[in-house]
């Protein structure tokens, strides 16, 4: 297989969804950042960044800790060292594929 | 590749999305220049000579707590709220530090020496406006106005006559010690960004409160 190719085969298909890719690029940047943050920045509705932080949870890319700041509840999410491990991975592969 | 390194960078504007940082400058420059008047027209031993470690201490507080009340009151409730890695925290803070020590410390080397800083001095205002366009402008469009306001600003003062600069030092101790047109340009730049700075600093939290609003909990 050409490797261009097998680059892009290989893929992170968590990461490489446009919706939670934008998330884990803001977080990748960040120590740590509220649900709010993400939701302005991104432009994605409650609901949508919902689903896409679940599901970067599940894959232990992302760690949400809830509490609150004041007497207003605040999510915090930050990237796990395999969330960033595997966007530095996704990074170095779409270079190779591009 | 261009538009993910773009949402890399986008955490580091947002940190300046209120203008409190350009408000913070403003104020720590506007400040430089009232402990420049005071201690030019002051005697030494005068009591006003020796407050300016008072106002300085009053600048960083205001700059501390103005900052912090603006983003927990105003900024995480409307676009939430970030925490930068500590590592650039780190970094940044020293690198500041020891900037700071390399100028005063070659300040006072020239001042005690009798170097002539005239023409260093008159090219300052070079200096604040490079560090605006590369910590404020590049982001957004209306702030390369600023930059060009604060450039011939700084290049007008620099070229304005002997005469004019020294007004500023005129019944002073200065001109026995240092040179007046120095002085002069050295105050008229600190006022000069500093205004801009505030200005830009202003229209930004104006344009970000006019913009935003805190979402219905």
């Amino acid at each position: 297989m050409n490797p261009q190719v097998r680059n892009i085969a290989e893929l992170d298909r968590v990461i490489h969804e446009p919706g939670r890719l934008m998330v884990v690029a803001l977080l990748f940047a960040v120590e740590r950042a509220d649900f709010l943050y993400l939701q302005t920045e991104t432009g994605l509705n409650k609901g949508t960044l919902s689903s896409h932080l679940s599901r970067l949870e599940e894959e232990g890319y992302v760690e949400v800790t809830k509490g609150y700041r004041g007497k207003v509840p605040q999510t915090l999410l930050c990237l796990t060292p395999a969330g960033r491990k595997a966007f530095e991975q996704y990074r170095k592969k779409m270079r190779a594929a591009l | 590749m261009n538009q993910i390194d773009s949402l890399l960078e986008r955490p580091k504007a947002y940190c300046n999305i209120d203008g409190v940082s350009e408000l913070s400058v403003g104020v720590m420059t506007l400040t430089f220049a009232l402990i420049q008047w005071v201690q030019v027209h002051t005697t030494r031993n005068s009591a006003w000579h020796k407050s300016t470690w008072f106002i300085f201490m009053g600048m960083v507080a205001i700059i501390h707590y103005g900052s912090k009340a603006i983003k927990e009151h105003i900024t995480y409730p409307r676009t939430g709220y970030v925490e930068y890695p500590k590592s650039t925290q780190r970094l940044s803070a020293p690198l500041a530090a020891a900037i700071a020590v390399v100028i005063v410390a070659g300040l006072s080397v020239a001042v005690r020496s009798y170097w002539d800083l005239s023409m260093p001095v008159s090219f300052m205002g070079l200096l604040f406006a490079v560090i605006y366009a590369r910590g404020f402008a590049r982001t957004v469009a209306w702030k390369w106005a600023m930059f060009g306001i604060l450039a011939a600003g700084s290049l007008v003062i620099a070229v304005l006559p002997v005469d004019v600069m020294g007004i500023l030092a005129k019944d002073s101790w200065v001109p026995g010690v240092l040179s007046a047109r120095a002085t002069g340009v050295f105050w008229l730049t600190l006022m000069l960004s500093g205004v801009t700075f505030l200005v830009s600093g202003a229209i930004t939290f104006w344009l970000y409160l006019r913009h935003t609003q805190a979402p219905a909990q």
